[in-house]
């Protein structure tokens, strides 16, 4: 369906929105709409941090000190125990957010990301196996190294999303419920989206991500934009 | 005292999955993190929860964070209070402020006193703006991002039309939005 909104329209949707009273149908008009328009898009993450400010106006409740302790506590454990990040994780991550990101450099750093897992498992394993993903406007990969057990959904053709919303990854086992396993990462100045998979994807038969709120979800909601079946392509 | 980084170094440094960059993240918007989300659920435990399970999903996903669709401010703001409405929907039975407060020691979770000062600024400016709204616009907003009401739900709970719930919340924010205009980090355009 066209999008018939104005964007007057479209100012009251964004407001609501920001301040989270904004239901799914109307969401689904405003989402339509701000696909196709920048200045809605600017005006959205506007309401969005006006928003955030409201906070402001209460008493500061400070947390409890042991309340930052236990976080880091825990996070300091899980850095411990986990694998050191992927070089060519580190790479992206250092890539500055204002540098010109070309079609070549883009290319590059898929290229990293599959050499990265081939390199990992050069001694002992295979080249990665890939599965092929899609939606409606989505097409991507998954690359599957086995050692270490992870792998790497890179993504082109997806929608930017409002800072309330992320897509979330989830793995569909052959019984059971679907698994979070993570959120795409928007490329930088629009390369491919990428997350992610720890892990082996030993029985499971479906890769999926679906829109959520900010922060995911514990369930998948209605919301698929792109799927791809574990087997070899 | 650490030393001052920018929101932007506090988003590299979570993306490259370090934990200073959790901890830059929770001294910086960890108290109003807490804050919001006790207005939420005025339930010390339970806000408590709430913060600690949002930056370890951070922590543990990495930055879902994207420039230009706001700030950091309020993409952390975002999380924590979607999930303190999700637990306040499925918590509203429970009996308000039945946590007792613990007997210990509080510090601030904002350590860098340039930030404070500006949060102190703004808050001042947030509160007197608010205070210039009429009272069935404030409470609106109130409803919607304190109580985890929808359009509908705030159109029945104040008996009033739902195209008159989303006047209200956009003419609202479009006041405080000029009154607050020249305290925003970014300048506000209008279409």
């Amino acid at each position: 369906m066209a999008d018939a909104m104005t964007h007057d329209e479209v100012a009251d949707l964004l407001a609501l929105d920001a301040v989270g009273a904004l239901e799914a149908a109307d969401r689904e008009l405003m989402e339509r709409h701000l696909a196709t328009c920048g200045p809605c898009r600017q005006a959205a993450a506007q309401y969005a941090d006006l928003a955030s400010l409201l906070p402001a106006a209460l008493e500061l409740a400070p947390p409890p000190a042991r309340l930052r302790r236990s976080l880091m506590a825990q996070v300091y454990a899980e850095a411990t125990a986990a694998p050191r990040l992927p070089w060519w994780r580190r790479l992206i991550a250092g890539i500055p957010e204002n540098r010109a990101f070309t079609v070549v450099g883009a290319a590059a750093v898929v290229a990293a990301v599959a050499l990265g897992i081939w390199g990992a498992g050069r001694n002992a394993a295979p080249a990665p196996v890939t599965y092929s993903v899609s939606g409606t406007t989505a097409t991507g990969v998954l690359a599957v190294a086995t050692q270490p057990a992870q792998a790497v959904l890179t993504v082109k053709g997806l929608q930017p999303l409002p800072s309330s919303k992320v897509y979330e990854v989830w793995l569909i086992p052959n019984q059971g419920s679907p698994k979070p396993v993570g959120f795409l990462s928007p490329g930088v100045a629009g390369g491919p989206w990428t997350a992610v998979v720890p892990g082996s994807l030993a029985g499971y038969k479906t890769i999926a991500a679906t829109v959520e709120p900010a922060g995911g979800s514990a369930t998948p909601s209605n919301t698929e934009v792109l799927s791809g079946q574990l087997a070899e392509s | 005292m650490r030393l001052h980084l920018s929101d932007d170094d506090i988003v590299r440094s979570i993306s490259a999955h370090s934990p200073e960059g959790i901890e830059a993240l929770y001294d910086r918007y960890g108290g109003l993190a807490h804050t919001v989300a006790l207005r939420i659920l005025s339930d010390r435990g339970a806000a408590e929860d709430v913060v600690q399970e949002s930056f370890l999903t951070v922590w543990r996903r990495g930055s879902t964070f994207q420039p230009g669709r706001g700030s950091l401010r309020s993409w952390i703001c975002t999380i924590v209070r979607n999930r303190a409405i999700d637990r306040l929907r499925g918590d509203r039975h429970r009996t308000r402020l039945d946590t007792p407060i613990e007997d210990e020691s509080i510090e601030p979770a904002v350590t860098d006193p340039w930030v404070a000062v500006a949060i102190e600024l703004s808050g001042e400016e947030v509160r007197k703006a608010l205070a210039e709204l009429p009272a069935e616009q404030r409470r609106t907003i109130e409803l919607a991002y304190y109580g985890g009401y929808s359009q509908s739900e705030i159109a029945k709970a104040m008996e009033v039309p739902l195209g008159t719930v989303k006047g209200r919340v956009r003419i609202a924010l479009d006041k405080l939005r000029s009154t607050l205009a020249d305290r925003m980090e970014t300048p506000w355009q209008t279409q």
